[in-house]
């Protein structure tokens, strides 16, 4: 055992391990690299988001407004649309009884029509 | 646990929630008494002046918006809410409601059809009067013999 093993054996050996691999392996082995690799890529963005200030392919919206405040300013935003919405849809809901109402009390048809 | 730290709800989703919670519950203005309405609202709601203070806040207010109005009716049409004012705050909320139903089923109707159950409505009427006059004749002498 007086052979040592330095990191350009051990690639060697590896290498030469590898085709001596059976093509079933070789292509399980190629499969999840390529899993690793398509995780990888989908985490990376949030990677870069944090070390925003030193990547020079910075989002736009990175630089005008922190990330970490990013969600809450979403948020912020979804609400104030819905409940915009809602208030406009109740106002409507409101102002059609209202008018509804002085309808049946102005109209040339007597009450009762619309009562009984 | 791993599998449900995934599907943690985000902070910022959970704070809309209940942000929505609170904004969207019903929430109706205090109705004021008789006294504190103004002149315009005085007059418009004139035939409720002994019961206004007993009446439901919801109903109220919904009156109080009805007589936003009333400054912009002919005068035909000032009468006709006086006169039906009263028989409609005694409505039940549901018969109200039914009511409106029922008025915007009529007012759907093609004009001719609406033009027509009118007319139906009036001949009906006339007819009642007539019999209520008719019967008012025959039920005076009645009541004399007595």
């Amino acid at each position: 055992m007086t052979n040592k093993l330095n990191p350009g054996k051990i690639a060697q050996l590896l290498t030469k391990s590898t085709q001596q691999m059976d093509e079933a392996t070789l292509s399980a082995l190629a499969n999840a690299r390529q899993n690793a690799l398509n995780r990888r890529s989908v985490r990376a963005p949030v990677f870069t988001l944090t070390s925003a200030s030193a990547h020079s392919s910075v989002r736009w919206t990175d630089r005008l407004i922190p990330h970490s405040a990013q969600p809450w300013i979403a948020a912020g935003l979804l609400a104030a649309i819905l409940f915009a919405g809602t208030s406009y849809w109740q106002h409507v809901q409101e102002q059609q009884i209202d008018e509804t109402d002085v309808a049946i009390l102005t109209g040339d048809l007597p009450i009762e029509v619309f009562v009984n | 646990m791993k599998g449900f730290v995934h599907f943690k709800i985000p902070r910022p989703i959970v704070a809309v929630f209940l942000l929505l919670c609170l904004t969207s519950s019903p929430c109706s203005a205090a109705a004021p008494s008789w006294r504190s309405l103004t002149p315009t609202q005085h007059e418009a709601l004139a035939p409720l002046v002994g019961q206004w203070d007993i009446l439901p806040e919801i109903q109220r207010n919904r009156l109080l918006k009805t007589a936003k109005y009333y400054p912009k009716m002919t005068p035909e049409q000032k009468q006709r809410y006086h006169d039906r004012l009263e028989k409609w705050s005694k409505l039940t909320p549901e018969q109200r409601e039914a009511a409106r139903k029922r008025y915007r089923a009529f007012k759907k109707l093609p004009a001719k059809e609406r033009e027509r159950i009118k007319q139906e409505l009036k001949a009906e009427q006339a007819k009642k009067a007539q019999q209520s006059a008719a019967s008012g004749v025959s039920a005076a002498p009645a009541t004399n013999q007595h």
